[in-house]
C-alpha cells in the first residue's frame, strides 16, 4: 500500500484527498444529520401515518346523521340526492355531532351552492339535471322551489323540450324539425316525474324508419331507398342521426 | 386577484376545449432556459475533447475556453431548477436522499459525477502547472486564490507534468459519454414523459445531444471571435475555418435527425397528428418555423455552404461566421422553447390549444431569465481573467 501511494504523484494524492474529504462530508451528514425517518421509506410512511392520524377529526361520517335526523334521512333516501352524504352540503359535522345543542352546521341556503354541480357543462353525464344560473330564475335561491333533500322539478314538465331543450334545438333545424317527438319516441306518462327510472322507446327496427324512407312508401319528397338493399343488418341511426341537420 | 385576473386574459385566448388544469402553463421560461444551458455546456465539452481525443490540433486554441465556457455554463444550469422549485437550500437532499426510481431525481447525480469527476478535474489537471506557476508571479489575493486553487501543489517536474497530460487525457475520454449523458439525459426526462405526444419519443434524447453540439460549438466560436480580440490576440483563421465545418457537419447531422422525427410523425399519424399540426401551424409557427428552422437551421447552412464553396476573403469569412453563431445561437433556443412551452400548449384531450403569457419581474419572469443567461458570461471573465486560456506568448505569438 506504502508503495503504491509513494508511487503517485503529489497532486493525484492531494485530488484523492479533497474527494475523500467531500466523501466524508456527505456521510457523516448522511449518519448523523439527517434524521432517520428521511432516509428509511417504512420509517418515513409510519410518521407520515403518525401524522395523519394526529390531525383533528372534522367529518362525522355519512352514518352519524340518520339517528337524530330521521325525517330528512328518510325524505333523502329515496330522492335523487340519496347518494350524497349529508356532509357534502351542511359542511364538516364532528362538532355538530359531539355538542348537538352549542354547534349546529351550517346549511347552503344561496344560489351559488347549488350551481357547483347543476351549472351547464359539457363534461358532466347526460341527463344530469344542470341549467344556466343566468337564465333559470335569477337571483331565486334554488331552495324556494326545489327540496334539496328530495330534489325534483316543481311541476312536471308539460313537454319534452323542457328538459331536452338542446335536441329540440338540433331538430329544429334538420329534416325531421316537423316531426313531433313522439312520432319516434313513444313515452310514459310516468317518464315525466321518474325521468331516468321510466324512458321513452327508441325506434330500433329498420322497418320503423322504412315506413317513411322505403322505396315503396307512399311519403312525397322524403328520400327514399331500397331497405332491401340498403345497409345491409344496420339499424338506420347507427349511420344516420335523425336529430341532426341533413340527417346524415 | 391578480392570478384570476391573469386566468381570466388567459382563458379568452385559449382555442377550442381544454382541461380547466391546462389553461396556465406550468414549466415556463426557466424550463426552457435550463436545456438551453445544459446544451451549451455538453456541446462545448464535446469541442474541447475534438482537441484532447480525436487529436484536431486545428482546435487547439479553442480548448481551454471551450473547457471554461462548459463550466461557466455548469454552474448555472441548476439555478433556473432551483427558482422553478423554489426552496434551494433543500436541494443538498437530493444527493442525501436519493431516489433511485426518479429520472429526476438521478440529474443531480449525473451534474455532480460531469461538474466533479470530468469537468473541474480534466480544467484542474489541464491548469495545475500553470496555476503553480501564475502563484509564483502573482501577489495578494489572487496569489492566494491561485495557490488554494491548485490545492498547494507545487510539482511542476516533467514526470509531473506528464502525468498531468495523461490524466487530460483519460478523462476528456470519460468526458464525452459524460456529456453525452448529461444532455441526452435532458432530452430523456422530456422523451420518456408518455402522456405528451410533442415529447414521448425515443428520438428525443439524440435530437437534444446533437442540438446541443451545434449549439455549444457555436458559443465556443462566438466567445473566441469576441474575446480573442479583447485580450490583443488575433484570431486564428484556420482554427475558426475548423470549428466552422465541425459546426456545419454538425448542423447537417441535427437537421437530418430532426427532419427524420418531423417525418415519422407525420407518417405514423397517430391520434395527436391534427393537434400538433394546428399547433405547429398557429401557436409556434415564428418560434418553429420561422426562428427554428428557416432562421436558426436553414440560413446558416446556406451561409456556411457559400463560405464553403466560394473562396471567401478573411475579414467577410469572420463577418459570415458571426452571423451564423448568432442565428445558431436564437435557432437553438428556439428550439428549446419550441419543445418545453409547445409541448404544454394542446389539450390531452386533443382538442383545443392554451397560450403561454410570460411575466416580465415574477421569479419565472422574463428578468430572472435573461439574468440566469448573463450571469454564465460573467463567470466567465472572471475565470479567464484568473486562468487565461491563452498564455501571454500565445497571443503574441498570433
Amino acid at each position: 500500500m506504502k508503495g503504491f501511494l509513494n508511487k503517485l504523484p503529489e497532486q493525484a494524492i492531494r485530488v484523492i484527498v479533497v474527494f475523500l474529504v467531500l466523501a466524508a462530508g456527505v456521510f457523516v451528514i448522511r449518519q448523523f444529520i439527517i434524521p432517520p425517518e428521511m432516509k428509511e421509506p417504512t420509517l418515513q410512511k409510519l410518521s407520515s401515518m403518525e401524522r395523519e392520524a394526529d390531525k383533528e377529526v372534522k367529518y362525522a361520517g355519512a352514518q352519524a346523521c340518520g339517528p337524530c335526523h330521521e325525517k330528512q334521512h328518510d325524505i333523502k333516501k329515496t330522492g335523487y340526492h340519496r347518494d350524497l352524504s349529508c356532509e357534502s352540503c351542511h359542511g364538516a359535522a364532528q362538532k355538530h355531532a359531539d355538542n348537538p345543542t352549542d354547534v349546529k352546521p351550517t346549511s347552503p341556503q344561496k344560489r351559488d351552492y347549488c350551481s357547483y354541480c347543476h351549472t351547464y357543462n359539457s363534461s358532466r353525464p347526460t341527463g344530469f339535471p344542470q341549467i344556466n344560473p343566468d337564465t333559470h330564475n335569477p337571483r331565486k335561491p334554488c331552495i324556494t322551489c326545489h327540496d334539496p333533500h328530495n330534489p325534483k322539478p316543481p311541476q312536471t314538465p308539460r313537454s319534452c323540450t323542457a328538459c331536452h331543450a338542446q335536441i329540440e334545438r338540433t331538430k329544429a333545424a334538420s329534416y325531421h324539425a316537423l316531426l313531433g317527438c313522439t312520432v319516434c319516441h313513444s313515452t310514459p306518462e310516468k317518464h315525466k316525474l321518474s325521468p331516468r327510472t321510466v324512458t321513452p322507446t327508441k325506434p330500433d327496427t329498420r322497418e320503423f324508419c322504412g315506413k317513411c324512407h322505403d322505396k315503396a312508401s307512399p311519403g312525397k319528397g322524403v328520400p327514399a331507398v331500397d331497405m332491401n338493399a340498403h345497409g345491409e343488418k344496420y339499424v338506420c341511426w347507427q349511420c344516420h342521426y335523425p336529430h341532426m341537420l341533413g340527417g346524415i | 386577484m391578480e392570478a384570476v385576473q391573469n386566468f381570466m386574459e388567459l382563458s379568452q385566448q385559449v382555442v377550442g376545449f381544454i382541461y380547466p388544469n391546462e389553461i396556465e402553463i406550468h414549466w415556463s421560461i426557466l424550463i426552457v432556459v435550463y436545456p438551453y444551458i445544459t446544451g451549451l455546456v455538453a456541446g462545448a465539452f464535446i469541442l474541447a475533447s475534438l482537441v484532447k481525443v480525436f487529436n484536431v490540433k486545428e482546435l487547439q486554441p479553442t480548448y481551454r475556453l471551450a473547457l471554461l465556457t462548459a463550466l461557466a455554463f455548469l454552474l448555472i444550469a441548476p439555478l433556473p431548477l432551483q427558482l422553478h422549485l423554489g426552496r434551494p437550500e433543500r436541494s443538498y437532499e437530493m444527493f442525501m436522499t436519493p431516489n433511485l426510481t426518479s429520472a429526476m431525481a438521478m440529474f443531480g447525480f449525473v451534474y455532480l459525477w460531469y461538474l466533479m469527476s470530468v469537468l473541474l478535474l480534466e480544467i484542474w489537471f489541464e491548469y495545475r502547472r500553470d496555476m503553480i506557476v501564475w502563484s509564483g508571479e502573482a501577489t495578494g489575493l489572487k496569489k492566494w486564490t491561485l495557490k488554494v486553487l491548485s490545492l498547494f501543489s507545487t510539482d511542476i517536474s516533467e514526470k509531473a507534468v506528464a502525468f498531468d497530460k495523461k490524466t487530460v487525457k483519460v478523462i476528456t475520454v470519460i468526458g464525452i459519454p459524460s456529456a453525452f449523458l448529461l444532455h441526452g439525459y435532458v432530452g430523456f426526462i422530456f422523451g420518456s414523459i408518455k402522456a405528451n405526444p410533442w415529447w414521448s419519443s425515443v428520438m428525443m434524447p439524440v435530437v437534444f445531444l446533437f442540438s446541443a453540439i451545434v449549439s455549444g460549438i457555436a458559443i465556443v466560436m462566438l466567445l473566441y471571435m469576441i474575446i480573442m480580440p479583447l485580450r490583443g490576440g488575433k484570431i486564428d483563421m484556420k482554427c475558426l475555418d475548423k470549428v466552422a465545418s465541425f459546426l456545419f457537419y454538425a448542423v447537417i447531422v441535427d437537421f437530418s435527425i430532426e427532419v427524420l422525427d418531423f417525418i415519422h410523425r407525420l407518417y405514423e399519424s397517430e391520434e395527436s397528428i391534427k393537434i400538433l399540426s394546428q399547433l405547429v401551424t398557429t401557436k409556434l409557427f415564428m418560434s418553429l418555423v420561422v426562428l427554428q428552422i428557416l432562421l436558426g437551421m436553414l440560413l446558416p447552412l446556406g451561409i456556411m455552404v457559400v463560405i464553403k464553396v466560394f473562396k471567401l476573403q478573411e475579414e467577410l469569412r469572420r463577418l459570415l461566421y458571426f452571423v451564423c453563431a448568432v442565428l445558431i445561437q436564437m435557432g437553438i433556443f428556439s428550439t428549446r422553447w419550441n419543445v418545453v412551452i409547445g409541448g404544454q400548449l394542446f389539450s390531452k384531450s386533443f382538442r383545443g390549444l392554451t397560450t403561454y403569457k410570460m411575466e416580465l419581474m415574477g421569479i419565472e419572469g422574463f428578468l430572472v431569465a435573461l439574468t440566469l443567461l448573463i450571469l454564465p458570461f460573467v463567470i466567465l471573465s472572471i475565470l479567464i481573467k484568473l486562468l487565461p486560456p491563452w498564455k501571454r506568448e500565445e497571443l503574441a505569438g498570433n
